[in-house]
């Protein structure tokens, strides 16, 4: 595909103006390619908030909180003059409070979507923007502004609800303060900016793709994008409700979950879980399109069960609206307990379906052991580890000893972080040199993804052991028995800051001195590599058109590459690019 | 043996279940976790390979292979699913056992609140017994006694928000709620030669107690012990074993009071700080007899009075600089219990007026 440049290239990051120009020309842009970035940057922020009450949580559980008979108190991170145990345990339970809200609404939940399928999503199907660019800009903006809230209630001392707000706890803690009010009101404003990016996600892919390209044509990211996006836009509403409800209640004392007014403080979790259970597929779906896209380029190799994939992603979307109440074992009756723990295995046979494929498309490949192929092949360990250790809280028998514990601590560890941000990390390698025509290093880049593998599996795998042995969670202090597990862990998030640490060096290196990017520098076939690193501001300088599948790497040789470097396989006279 | 006993028990589990029903539960875990490893270890071990064996070599393509089979993807997708209708089956039916362990139990009643667990027995009594369970920890909380190998029910329910009865030995919880009543069911094992005898001889077998639904700032400390002991035991110990307060001194029977409505959790007898005031009065304390600053302005005598109305209702008059946190115990207090605990705090206190009549002894008994 080398016709004429139908105009001039402008890469899309290149500054207008003078300093307030450049300013005002990314606040007001509908280009959803800076909008992505601006996500990107402030969805980083965001986790290294969040990041940082992470290493609190873990400094605090090193030791647990003693008071001596002569009065001394030991194990406390925040000493409070006079040995004051409660105001220790209370900045204990805002600051893993911020932790679960930050990285749920503000991170986990936006963090591919938002950044990674903005910026891909129109380019991926040829089109040259989203359907709604101007929405799309509001959505960043309502990310902000609720983000804002979220902030306010942190600096005005902070929330100790736990980022699942259970009633009749949430209603009547602080009865004088506005804070958890703020919270939920941010939690409520973040659901639009969801609902909004979703919206335009499933208009770009019903409308825009380009000529040539059919529903199966489409890269398998874009699927898992158009699945979560369903989740989204469906799903989001009653978090948006509950919040409401929850809001009213606080101001205005209507009784609907506290029953000293005549509530039901379990409606409020079933309510919560209605949604709170399908953004888990929110926040994995993208993940695991990231991973398919990342595997089959990496690998060169036709991903294995292209439909299978799709499929699966679709059923997972359908079945996740099913399997709340699982989150409640432990307070339903019998009945609901059965069906619930029944539906729950369904999700688990697509998403094995997936990983089979993943491993099936590894083989007879031609595997580059790289950075993005390195974060793949971590998710497909952690993954694993996460969705098996989901058996044992779907099944009832042992979940009623396990929920609550550790082990769900660990499980759901594994499944939003060794899954999700494991797979966003990948992605932003796997397309950062797209979208900042800059290479990063290599070398930097494997030794940050071994750290952070390694510190995860430190602080979490010990983190089973834990709850499997009677640890709850939420607890700011703990019985003897277990002080050498939470070292442990402890310890092994000390490796993953540093991992972070190494990956903020590598991209910022990137930035300053990196190499300029080729166009293709993997050797993918997904339209994005046929376009210059960093895109025309047009995303492309002529309208593309798809003559091939997204994997075809048995037959085609990637666009602007060598050949060379590319081998198609003997028996097969090439169909040239 | 069954696959529920041995090392990997004691790794996962810290140990064999305290109730038949729960080592059934048990031999699952143990089997799901060589379930998970097995498999694990197969897909990862397929994975590693072909990273090895596949790895890229410059100039070389990559061999032709299928991208779909359905034969293969039918097979991998129908396998996983029988093995996921076996587990259902098996969670279902040990779940089923573990909670309704035997018919015509003995009912005990369970009170969660901010953040104590009280039981009162079929005869109104409630424990007044309370012991340490780290050696480094000086807290004390309660202990309660149930028959071994005999159906016990707790009816559970919240006097505040939600908690979460876990006992880990009996690999069971059950949330209390505030706006019902919930049960939790369990038949304890027999008594072993190899248990621990207490000093009155009795045999016995201790689990702990956790709060598994998150409360708020004492969570953590919202624990508690469960004693097992044989039913002879049990009766003798529901008879007598909570201590008569009537045989006390009022200031002792306080002392007891105080951790039965769960007092000590936040106020503390030694100037600790803790979500209350304490209760110890010194100079630079703000114990009885002496000058509480108020919420608002000015101060108030912390006298009987001030106790009978920060007890009954709490907001009325704050003491500065701690959370409206304190619950109303109107109508969960009786006057002779609040008589008490006036006394027990007038018996921390420097500024109390000392009585001629030594108040180590009670009245007609030689010890407590």
């Amino acid at each position: 595909m080398t016709q004429a440049a139908a105009h001039p290239y402008h890469s899309y990051l290149a500054p207008r103006g003078g300093f307030w120009g450049v300013i005002w020309d990314w606040a007001t842009t509908i280009d959803h390619k800076k909008i992505g970035v601006m996500y990107l940057f402030t969805i980083l922020f965001m986790f290294f908030l969040g990041g940082l009450a992470a290493i609190a949580i873990r400094l605090e559980l090193l030791e647990p909180v003693r008071v001596a008979a002569d009065g001394t108190v030991t194990g406390q991170l925040f000493r409070v003059p006079g040995g004051d145990i409660a105001a220790n345990n209370e900045l204990y339970n805002r600051i893993f409070t911020l932790h679960g809200a930050i990285m749920v609404f503000m991170v986990i939940v936006p963090s591919i979507p938002a950044s990674l399928g903005n910026f891909c999503l129109p380019i991926m199907l040829g089109a040259k923007d989203v359907a709604f660019p101007r929405i799309n800009l509001l959505s960043w903006y309502i990310y902000a502004f609720g983000s804002l809230f979220a902030i306010l209630a942190i600096i005005g001392g902070g929330v100790d609800t736990g980022w699942t707000f259970y009633t009749p706890y949430s209603t009547t803690s602080d009865p004088n303060h506005w804070r958890v009010v703020f919270m939920i009101m941010g939690v409520f404003i973040l659901g639009f900016s969801s609902i909004l990016t979703g919206l335009n996600f499933i208009v770009t892919v019903h409308k825009l793709r380009a000529p040539g390209m059919g529903w199966f044509d489409m890269p398998l990211f874009i699927w898992a994008l158009y699945s979560s996006a369903i989740i989204q836009v469906l799903a989001t509403p009653v978090i948006g409700i509950t919040a409401l409800l929850l809001t009213f209640e606080r101001l205005f004392h209507v009784g609907i979950f506290d029953p000293s007014m005549g509530g039901d403080p379990v409606l409020f979790q079933h309510f919560f879980w209605f949604y709170s259970h399908p953004v888990v597929y929110i926040m994995i779906l993208p993940g695991m399109g990231v991973i398919t896209d990342i595997i089959a380029v990496h690998a060169h190799k036709k991903i294995f069960g292209y439909r299978a994939i799709a499929f699966a992603s679709l059923g997972i979307t359908a079945v996740s609206f099913l399997v709340w109440g699982h989150h409640m074992f432990a307070s339903e009756g019998e009945l609901a307990a059965a069906v619930f723990s029944a539906l729950t295995f369904l999700v688990a046979i697509p998403t094995a379906v997936k990983v089979f494929n993943w491993i099936a498309t590894l083989y007879k490949g031609s595997i580059s052991i790289d950075t993005p192929m390195c974060y793949a092949l971590a998710f497909l360990f952690l993954f694993s580890i996460g969705g098996l250790t989901g058996l044992p809280l779907g099944t009832l028998a042992t979940d009623l000893h396990l929920h609550d514990s550790y082990f769900v601590v660990a499980h759901f560890h594994y499944v939003m972080m060794g899954g999700t941000i494991i797979a966003f990390i990948g992605g932003i390698h796997h397309w950062w040199p797209k979208m900042f025509g800059k290479m990063y290093n290599e070398t930097g880049g494997l030794i940050g993804c071994a750290l952070v593998f390694i510190g995860f599996n430190i602080t979490f795998f010990t983190q089973f052991i834990l709850g499997a042995n009677g640890m709850p969670r939420r607890y700011a202090t703990y019985l003897d028995k277990f002080q050498p597990y939470h070292d442990i862990s402890t310890f092994g998030s000390w490796i993953l800051l540093a991992g972070f640490l190494v990956h903020l060096a590598v991209f910022v290196h990137s930035l300053i001195a990196g190499k300029p990017a080729p166009r293709n520098p993997w050797g993918g076939l997904t339209l994005e590599w046929e376009t210059q690193s960093p895109p025309d501001v047009h995303n492309f300088d002529h309208e593309p058109v798809v003559t091939h599948g997204p994997y075809d790497f048995d037959t085609v040789v990637p666009p602007y590459c060598d050949e060379a470097d590319f081998p198609l396989p003997p028996d097969v006279g090439g169909a040239h690019h | 043996m069954t696959l529920g006993e041995g090392f990997w028990t004691k790794l996962w589990l810290g140990g064999s279940a305290g109730t038949k029903t729960g080592q059934a539960v048990d031999d699952l875990a143990i089997w799901l976790w060589w379930f998970c490893a097995i498999w694990f270890v197969f897909l990862m071990g397929l994975t590693i390979y072909f990273v090895i064996k596949y790895r890229r070599r410059p100039g070389v393509p990559a061999p032709r292979s299928r991208s779909h089979n359905t034969r293969l993807e039918i097979v991998w997708t129908i396998v996983p699913t029988l093995f996921l209708i076996y587990i259902f089956f098996a969670g279902f039916e040990r779940y089923m056992n573990n909670v309704i362990p035997g018919a015509n139990p003995e009912q005990i009643d369970l009170v969660a609140k901010k953040w104590v667990w009280s039981m009162t027995y079929p005869n109104g009594m409630t424990t007044a017994q309370f012991e340490k369970i780290d050696e480094d920890d000086p807290s004390e909380y309660p202990v309660f006694v149930v028959p071994a190998d005999y159906p016990v029910e707790l009816r559970m329910t919240s006097d505040d928000v939600i908690h979460s009865f876990w006992v880990p030995d009996f690999r069971l919880k059950f949330d209390v709620l505030p706006n019902r009543y919930t049960s939790y069911q369990f038949r304890a094992e027999k008594l072993e030669e190899t248990d621990p005898v207490d000093t009155q001889g009795r045999r016995y077998r201790d689990h702990l107690i956790m709060c598994a639904e998150y409360c708020g700032a004492q969570h953590s400390d919202m624990l508690g012990i469960l004693r097992v002991m044989s039913i002879e035991d049990y009766k003798n110990w529901v008879q007598t074993g909570g201590v008569n307060l009537g045989e006390l001194t009022p200031a002792q029977a306080g002392a007891i009071v105080a951790k039965q409505k769960g007092c000590v959790t936040c106020h503390s007898n030694d100037g600790t700080r803790k979500t209350g005031p304490t209760w110890k009065g010194t100079a630079d304390g703000t114990g009885f007899g002496y000058e509480v600053p108020i919420e608002g302005d000015g101060t108030v005598l912390f006298d009987d009075n001030y106790v009978r109305e920060s007890v009954l209702t709490p907001s009325v008059k704050l003491h500065r600089g701690f959370p409206p946190q304190m619950p109303s115990y109107q109508g969960r207090i009786n006057d002779d219990e609040l008589r008490y605990i006036i006394a027990y705090m007038k018996s921390l206190s420097d500024k109390a007026p000392k009585s001629l009549i030594d108040d180590a002894a009670p009245p007609g008994e030689d010890k407590p």
